[in-house]
């Protein structure tokens, strides 16, 4: 009993202490509740936001100004605004580019609940090819927070097409064995030290999730342990021809879909009572990664666990990136202008799925005339 | 063509500032992704064809697509010499390329 009493007290305080999840009205896991805005009471709101979002120039092919596809806005867990374009709808899947990262973020936060893995693992414990490349001090926390320290030029159309260690992997000689083009980069920085956005940190970080959640759960247990209890059941994921899932890219969703993971990140991991992420994961995640405040690298946006955060660093002299958005603002966010913004302290959702191939939307002015329009 | 092809070989083997260098040529990596990305736009987001020929349209233009609906595969060539191909997996992995 003497023995057994501190085991005893620690478990119903560890009970007492453990976060509640979240109670909501409903879950969109079927459908999202909608309640449209009155387009009449907040006419002048929705034409600042559509005259921004919307902003056709010139022809569609010569791929100029802000080319939305769909933007959606949630309150409260309700859809409250909602509109596509460029022959997108709302059963239209879209491509994630890097929103994908954030997924296989927390697609590691699963397997971190699962007991497969640990964010001190080094990365050889799930990926042997690793060990006979050197890279064993690379650990899974340093693939979430961008700072496994490899020579990853990350670099897309825009340049020298022989300088992207991108193209090289998707499209390139590296296209075939990922893992292996990937590991084939020395690491120039100490693992953990220096912060470099790549999407082969967040390749490594989908093999490592599937490894380790597949040997537990078996095929496709992506879809089973957190997808398809989203209501996402649709939801693609592509690979390559050795089996290497596309977690820093390649996703595919439809808007309404893709908005439920923003949900789950709104509701502290959370799902109709469920805790699928651990306790405090969300909470990391938005909390800018060590690696990132000592590069203070060019990107002015702080990352946590591959989430862009709205944070003032004062102590490396960084203002908040979006200044008119909550500090508590965060947001996956891809390629040619893909956004899921989360704003807890309003409980809001933006979704903006695009193909801003010239320049990317301004976030910034995205979020104060989304806010206006649900305020 | 020629030119092209020459100019694209030589800057794939030229090192510039210390930066890894891949032995690609621009050709090689066109048709890699109007294959790819093509066959994902057209059997995954299930846009038109003339919508996927738009998304996949690289600057220069040298790769032609061509769409195989009944396998769901793309096919993509640039000056004979290049081609790529990506087909459907399966309905929660997309396409590939081959």
């Amino acid at each position: 009993m003497l023995v057994r009493l501190p085991v005893l007290t620690a478990l119903v305080g560890s009970l007492c202490s453990a976060a509640p999840c979240p109670q909501r009205a409903s879950w969109p896991t079927t459908e999202w509740p909608v309640k449209l805005v009155d387009r009449r009471e907040k006419a002048a709101e929705v034409e600042a936001l559509e005259s921004f979002a919307f902003t056709l120039t010139g022809k569609d092919s010569e791929r100029l100004g802000v080319r939305t596809d769909a933007l959606l806005v949630f309150k409260k867990g309700v859809l409250v605004y909602e509109a596509y374009a460029r022959g997108y709808q709302a059963n239209t899947p879209h491509l994630s580019w890097s929103v994908a990262k954030s997924f296989t973020s927390a697609l590691i936060g699963v397997a971190v609940k699962e007991g497969v893995v640990s964010l001190s693992d080094s990365i050889c414990r799930h990926l042997p090819e690793a060990e006979e490349t050197g890279h064993c001090d690379v650990t899974v926390e340093h693939l979430l927070t961008f700072s496994s320290g490899l020579l990853w030029q990350e670099e897309y159309e825009n340049g020298v097409y022989q300088h992207s260690s991108v193209l090289s992997m998707f499209y390139g000689k590296g296209h075939r064995d990922q893992l292996a083009h990937i590991l084939s980069h020395p690491l120039i920085h100490p693992p953990g030290e220096h912060w470099s956005y790549s999407t082969a940190d967040a390749q490594l970080a989908a093999s490592i999730a599937k490894r380790a959640l597949e040997g537990k759960h078996g095929k496709d247990a992506f879809w089973r342990l957190l997808f398809d209890r989203l209501g996402l059941g649709q939801l693609v994921i592509e690979e390559d021809s050795k089996g290497m899932p596309q977690g820093g890219s390649a996703m595919y969703a439809t808007p309404r879909d893709f908005a439920k993971f923003g949900f789950l990140f709104l509701n502290d991991g959370c799902w109709n009572g469920e805790r699928l992420l651990p306790e405090g994961w969300v909470e990391k995640s938005v909390t800018p990664a060590a690696a990132y405040v000592a590069t203070r690298p060019v990107e002015p946006r702080p990352n946590g666990l591959s989430w862009w955060l709205n944070r003032s660093l004062p102590q490396v002299d960084r203002p908040k990136p979006w200044p008119d958005a909550p500090e508590d603002a965060y947001a996956a966010s891809g390629y040619w202008g893909q956004r899921i913004i989360v704003i807890p302290s309003e409980d809001v959702l933006i979704v903006r799925f695009g193909d801003d191939r010239k320049q990317p939307i301004d976030a910034n002015e995205l979020i104060k005339r989304a806010l206006a329009v649900v305020r | 063509m020629r030119a092209l092809v020459l100019a694209a070989l030589v800057t794939a083997c030229t090192p510039a500032n210390g930066k890894r260098v891949y032995q690609n040529n621009d050709l090689e990596l066109a048709v890699g992704n109007s294959a790819r990305n093509g066959c994902s736009c057209r059997y995954v987001m299930k846009l038109s064809e003339e919508q996927c020929r738009a998304w996949v349209r690289a600057n220069p233009d040298v790769a032609s697509v061509r769409f195989d609906d009944e396998h769901q595969r793309v096919e993509s060539v640039a000056f004979i010499s290049w081609s790529a191909a990506a087909h459907v997996v399966d309905a929660r992995h997309g396409c590939v390329l081959e």
